[in-house]
């Protein structure tokens, strides 16, 4: 068993952090405390063997990251097929542009508007999971490519082909999206 | 002479056509660098081969932005905080559930 206080201080800097992770991967709330709390509890029961040799962050990340992938096998319904880059090759001319209103807007003015954040939720909520793991510890969590390799147990090119497909299909999702502008910046919470 | 008028006319009152045919050749093997090259993670003679094929290809220039404005947008999605009171919480039933194990 642990000292409390390690436990606690390892609790207090991080717990944000894999909360944020938890809550991209999971895409909604109690799910994300589920696995926030069986990461620490992997932790808690796991930091006395911890040595040290890669950031403490980054092991968080990793038992995260693994418990994310035990709760999705109990549960059903998960897409699991492999993505091909031929299939994002657009068609017609519709599919080559996005559809939503960035022009002149910085991407924080730009995600003020909720109907664009909804979009970009669901369309990283339908990534399977192998690909949306990569987008986010890379895309969204600002990780290395080499540090995602660490974390998903793949080597760089791995991690950068996956990367690169995840993007391609949250693109093209996105770009079969109309989405209307809003003038004003009142649509909402830009967290939620 | 009367001919080539007609003809003329004709290629006018038509759409602009693709410059390429997606999904075939230098555009496909461009879209499987595109992250790579967004990252900027290619050799330069990569890179400068890459945006010869773009300015010649408004249809690859436009999908290069729209993945780009895709990535920006997934680098700046703000993620929802916990509250004082779910950190605590949360905090209270690990420790249960680890004494309890």
């Amino acid at each position: 068993m642990q000292e409390p206080d390690e436990f606690d201080r390892l609790y207090r800097d991080h717990v944000e952090l894999i909360y944020r992770y938890a809550h991209r991967l999971c895409g909604e709330t109690e799910a994300a405390k589920d696995l926030v709390q069986e990461t620490f509890l992997n932790a808690y029961q796991g930091l006395k063997d911890f040595r040290g040799e890669a950031q403490i962050s980054t092991w968080l990340y990793t038992i995260a990251s693994r418990a994310c992938t035990r709760m999705r096998r109990r549960r059903k319904g998960q897409p699991k097929h492999e993505l091909s880059i031929e299939e994002f090759v657009p068609t017609s001319e519709g599919e080559f542009r996005l559809q939503i209103p960035m022009d002149g807007l910085s991407p924080e003015e730009a995600l003020e508007n909720k109907e664009l954040r909804q979009a970009l939720d669901q369309a990283i909520e339908k990534l399977p999971p192998k690909y949306r793991m990569a987008l986010v510890l890379r895309d969204m969590e600002g990780l290395s490519a080499k540090e995602v390799g660490t974390i998903m147990g793949l080597n760089e090119r791995a991690v950068k082909s996956r990367l690169h497909r995840a993007r391609l299909f949250v693109r093209r999702e996105l770009s079969a999206r109309g989405i209307t502008h809003h003038d004003d910046h009142t649509s909402g919470d830009p967290h939620s | 002479m009367t001919k080539k008028k007609t003809s003329a006319k004709k290629k006018r009152s038509r759409p602009l056509p693709y410059r390429h045919n997606h999904g075939r050749g230098h555009c496909v093997d461009l879209l499987r660098q595109l992250s790579a090259y967004i990252d900027d993670e290619l050799p330069s003679d990569i890179c400068r081969e890459i945006r010869r094929h773009v300015g010649a290809c408004p249809n690859c220039e436009v999908f290069i932005a729209s993945l780009q404005h895709t990535v920006t947008l997934c680098r700046h999605r703000p993620a929802p905080q916990l509250t004082s009171t779910d950190r605590m919480n949360m905090r209270r039933a690990i420790l249960d559930a680890a004494h309890a194990r």
